[in-house]
């Protein structure tokens, strides 16, 4: 962990609104004493009731000042050679998707528009192999006997623990007006995580969404030097990449989406910016893949430090509601898509690591309701398979703009995705009764080709129906 | 008839069963589909009970027919008064003039949501006059837009900014005020800073169904849609039309239109998205002068419209919104297009029609009090409805559309009040039935000797309650039945479907007759609404047959009740 230094300590206690109330108060009870000892202001702030909101100041003050650094290697060893193998299997698929691009330029009828490095299937069948390998490693003497697509010896938190955390979602009501611009007051004077964590847990109103998330991600005061980056990155899209091509490719099923369509220019600009933004190597939590170089490979990873997959434009697609302005836009994705999203791209024995999750859902569902689990199994479309691309894109195209937006919230509020385990045992649940009348992985697909609407509110409740 | 109010309201209950209802219409859209829904029948005879016909079948067909006093049809007589181009702008204008004339001069100053417009070729000379005063003020960019008043979807619009663009027009229709020939267009300031999303411009389509002009009532429509252009706004090149009209039939011929997508969001998808920008107040306060711009559009007509109650009209709004949110009113649409493109359009018109049909109550089992019925929200009836001062809306106007629950809702509380009204006339039938029960036999004795109308045979021969009130169920079938032989049918196997349904509601029923008349002995339970009709045949079988009126319907109806042609034969004798 990198230390900040005292003075960038003091800028940000200076930032928040708390810092010259709780200097205000401080003043006025002291009045003119020169000298001050901590036992006085600790006496003081309990004679006046602020010594919990001074602690939290501090708290939080000092978890600003220390600087995230992105996990590169994972305590599990076996995960650290996966994801070399994981990366260099994705230089392959490159090396395809590049002769398949030139292949169609010379022949104009073949127009293969479905390019992409890697999808969500890839993903799985990837972390499909880890069972077999670790079982090999590990266990040679052990037999697995589970049922269960993942089986891999990792730390992970209690299930049942994860349940109960997400059961007050529950008892939300919708909320009366002068309820809603209370919170809207709050948010607005509101500085400390913890605080905008817990409005987040709650309820946002559509209206005081962006503010929240500029306020959580500090970027309230920083709207120009946000700007001027963003132009800066804009002018060097001016350089075409290979990249831009898939890119451009994969915003084309983002212009079917009734609610998205709207915004695929900025989708594919955002995007184009994002693949060349050098700062995100160094504020992205988890690296996604181990920066290899191969000397035979024509192409190198982008600046970003990792390969854009299938369907990246759609984690940029609901934040186009937050704003207007186009660098908001850019810096809110790049805010979740660094603090949030890159474990679901992960290998990683994290708890929010797509790993992690898979594995909570499955054991959710084989515990909780065995017989469909069992019977998914039977049929060739297991609950993963099922559930994978729900799971990775959180649920975007599968529910309206405003359950999308209620998921991240519930992400920033949690400062976790174990809110998408909830919502993907709650998706299962819903479609239960019809998914055990399906015989074959046909059946099932034409289950979810139908009209649907799925909403976060209603998932959640089927979540913790037995 | 939406699906709950089949569920929950009983066949008997019922003043005009949906079996009973006929609709023509020449349309092959969602609005033949949303019939069907209902289970009416279709005809092609002038035996309609509700007709959705085209604006030129009023014109030339309705003034020379005459309509039953229960037949329904979707156009006003001179809807064109305000759904032509022309004549709106004429009305709007002349309704300010009065307005002003009244002194209501902040009135007067509401009607400020249309664009500068003339008509041509008769406003010509005062148009150009307006032309070279914008231009002599440097505002060469002020561009117009040309609409030609018969026509729809697009047609023949054109944008210009110069005057020689419209010459050729000139030269070609002849100029001339006189020149009957010449194709009447109007010549609108074109608005040039829309708000736009993600570049692209957009206008609004929202419904508004008006069921009378006296006193004006009209319901709106909680969901409509933002119509976006394929194309990157572009104020300086004009003659791309693709980039300035959002009308549908112009998109679909865009080289990049795609058939899937058809371009549309609903208005909660937009109002969620202009939150974010404008915060919630100020959205809230655009809506709202949405609704009231319709409001007023339709007061500026009201009394020009002939009022007529066999006439209800859907109204499809095309509002811009301009960049500061401001409302402006582009056309109101008389027949706004009841086609989809994509499953989710199909089920919300389907959805909408349905609601309207359920608001216009064909059925008659509404009290016409509703203020929301599925969809639609009452938001004036004679005057502005005022929602109350702690509501959190102003307007319902994009808000999130309950109509499923509401329908189910409404549907109960009707079924409620239905039961409740047929057990009344029941008991009053009864107690009428006991006091002049002796009178009655003597007149009885006379009708059956003289065998006169059906109307004589209501009360029973019987001494007892009993049969009275059976008989009495009887004519009230009778009566809910001009279709007898479908009603027969269809009431048998619906009847089994329905029971457990109509067991919740029996018992809402019982409990309200305990409440009500509990003393009443003549009232038992078993009179459930579940028994009527083996009831019916018992009885009918038991007690004389001659009794009811053997007319050629009737047999038709012991026919398929499997009473047999013997009891006819009787009553023939």
């Amino acid at each position: 962990m990198q230390q900040l230094d005292n003075q960038e300590i003091l800028m940000k206690l200076k930032a928040s609104k708390q810092f010259w109330d709780i200097k205000k108060k401080i003043k006025q009870g002291f009045n003119e004493q020169l000298k001050i000892g901590v036992n006085d202001i600790q006496k003081f702030a309990q004679s006046c009731e602020i010594e919990d909101q001074l602690i939290k100041l501090i708290s939080h003050i000092l978890k600003k000042s220390k600087k995230r650094e992105t996990l590169k290697e994972d305590q599990i060893e076996f995960l650290n050679t996966s994801k070399i193998k994981w990366t260099e299997l994705l230089f392959k698929n490159l090396d395809i998707v590049h002769q398949k691009t030139k292949n169609q330029e010379e022949d104009d009828t073949n127009t293969d528009s479905k390019l992409y490095i890697y999808d969500e299937k890839n993903l799985l069948a990837f972390l499909q192999t880890f069972k077999q390998q670790q079982s090999n490693s590990l266990y040679q003497n052990v037999q697995f006997q589970s049922n269960k697509l993942l089986n891999i010896n990792i730390p992970l938190k209690s299930s049942q623990s994860i349940l109960d955390k997400y059961q007050y979602l529950l008892l939300q009501e919708e909320l009366q007006d002068d309820k809603i611009n209370k919170i809207r007051k709050q948010i607005e004077n509101e500085h400390l995580d913890i605080e905008l964590e817990k409005i987040a847990q709650n309820f946002v109103p559509n209206g005081e969404r962006c503010l929240l998330y500029l306020k959580y991600f500090e970027f309230d005061h920083q709207e120009t030097v946000i700007q001027q980056n963003f132009a800066k990155l804009q002018k060097e899209c001016s350089n075409q990449l290979f990249y831009d091509e898939l890119l451009e490719i994969d915003g084309h099923e983002i212009s079917e989406d009734t609610f998205y369509f709207v915004f695929q220019e900025q989708i594919l600009t955002c995007l184009k910016c994002f693949i060349r933004d050098k700062t995100i190597k160094e504020n992205i939590r988890i690296q996604l893949q181990s920066g290899l170089k191969k000397e035979n490979t024509e192409f190198q990873l982008p600046v970003a430090g990792f390969f854009p997959f299938k369907n990246i434009s759609k984690y940029v697609a609901p934040i186009c509601y937050l704003s207007t302005k186009i660098h908001i836009i850019y810096a809110l994705f790049k805010e979740f898509f660094c603090r949030y999203f890159c474990f679901l791209h992960s290998i990683s024995s994290e708890n929010n690591s797509i790993l992690a999750l898979c594995m909570q859902i499955e054991e959710i569902v084989s515990t909780r309701s065995p017989k469909l689990f069992h019977h998914l199994k039977v049929i060739g479309s297991d609950t993963l398979k099922l559930i994978m691309h729900q799971l990775v894109y959180c649920f975007i195209g599968d529910m309206d703009p405003p359950h999308i937006l209620t998921i991240y919230d519930q992400i920033i509020g949690h400062d976790s995705l174990e809110i998408l385990i909830i919502l993907c045992v709650g998706f299962l649940n819903k479609y239960k009764p019809k998914l055990l009348l399906a015989k074959n992985y046909e059946n099932v697909q034409q289950i979810f080709s139908e009209l649907r609407e799925d909403k976060f509110q209603e998932l959640v409740q089927f979540a913790y129906k037995q | 008839m939406s699906e709950y109010f089949r569920k929950y309201i009983k066949k008997e209950h019922y003043a005009n069963h949906y079996t009973n209802l006929k609709f023509k219409t020449s349309f092959r859209n969602c609005i033949l589909e949303a019939f069907k829904r209902r289970l009416w029948k279709e005809t092609d005879g002038d035996d309609w009970d509700i007709m959705w016909a085209e604006k030129e079948w009023i014109h030339e067909v309705m003034d020379h027919t005459h309509l039953q006093p229960n037949q329904k049809i979707n156009h006003f007589r001179n809807h064109y008064e305000l759904t032509r181009k022309d004549l709106m702008i004429k009305n709007l204008k002349r309704y300010k003039k009065n307005l002003e004339r009244e002194g209501k001069q902040e009135d007067a100053n509401n009607y400020n949501f249309y664009p500068l417009t003339f008509h041509l070729p008769s406003e010509y000379p005062i148009f150009f006059e307006e032309f070279k005063r914008q231009s002599q003020n440097g505002d060469t960019k002020t561009a117009w837009i040309m609409k030609p008043i018969g026509k729809s979807q697009g047609k023949g619009i054109f944008i210009f900014n110069k005057i020689q663009q419209i010459s050729q027009w000139k030269n070609t229709l002849r100029y001339n005020q006189d020149n009957p020939q010449a194709e009447a267009y109007i010549v609108q300031k074109y608005l040039a800073d829309p708000l736009l999303i993600g570049g692209k411009k957009f206008d609004m389509r929202i419904y508004l169904l008006c069921t009378s002009y006296q006193p004006l009532t009209l319901y709106l429509y909680r969901t409509g849609f933002a119509r976006f252009t394929h194309h990157r706004y572009d104020n300086e090149d004009i003659t791309n039309t693709y980039v300035h009209l959002t009308n549908v039939a112009i998109q679909k011929t865009s080289d990049n239109y795609d058939e899937k997508l058809g371009g549309k969001w609903n208005l909660q998808t937009l109002k969620l998205y202009l939150m974010a920008k404008y915060g919630q107040e100020k959205v809230a306060e655009t809506f709202y002068n949405i609704q009231m711009l319709m409001i007023r559009s339709l007061q500026a007509v009201q009394k020009i419209i002939i009022n007529d109650k066999h006439c209800f009209e859907l109204y499809g709004f095309d509002i811009l919104l301009d960049a500061q949110l401001k409302p402006w009113l582009l056309e109101v649409n008389a027949s706004p297009s009841m086609t989809s493109n994509t499953p989710i359009d199909f089920e919300l018109k389907c959805g909408l029609l349905d609601d309207v049909f359920t608001i216009i109550d064909l059925e008659k089992v509404l009290t016409g009090n509703e203020e929301q019925i599925g969809g639609f929200d009452l938001i004036c009836k004679g005057a502005p409805i005022k929602l109350p001062i702690n509501s959190t809306f102003t307007t319902y106007l994009g808000a999130f559309n309950n109509r499923q629950q509401q329908l189910k809702k409404i549907a109960k509380s009707t079924a409620i009040r239905l039961a409740q009204t047929y057990q009344e006339t029941q008991t009053k039938a009864i107690e009428i039935g006991s006091k002049g029960q002796k009178e009655k036999e003597e007149k009885d004795k006379q009708m059956r000797s003289s065998s006169k109308g059906p109307q004589a045979m209501q009360n029973g021969v019987n001494g007892s309650n009993k049969p009275n009130n059976l008989s009495k169920q009887n004519t009230i079938m009778k009566r809910n039945t001009t279709n007898l032989p479908a009603l027969g049918a269809v009431q048998n196997k619906s009847n089994i479907k329905r029971q457990p349904l109509q067991n919740a509601g029996q018992q809402q029923q019982q409990l309200q007759q305990s409440q009500s008349n509990s003393s009443k002995k003549n009232n038992p339970n078993e009179d459930s609404m579940l028994s009527a009709n083996q009831k019916l045949q018992k009885l009918t079988q038991e007690s004389k047959i001659n009794q009811f009126q053997p007319y050629k319907q009737q047999s038709q109806y012991n026919d398929v009740m499997g009473m047999g042609s013997r009891n006819l034969q009787k009553n023939e004798e």
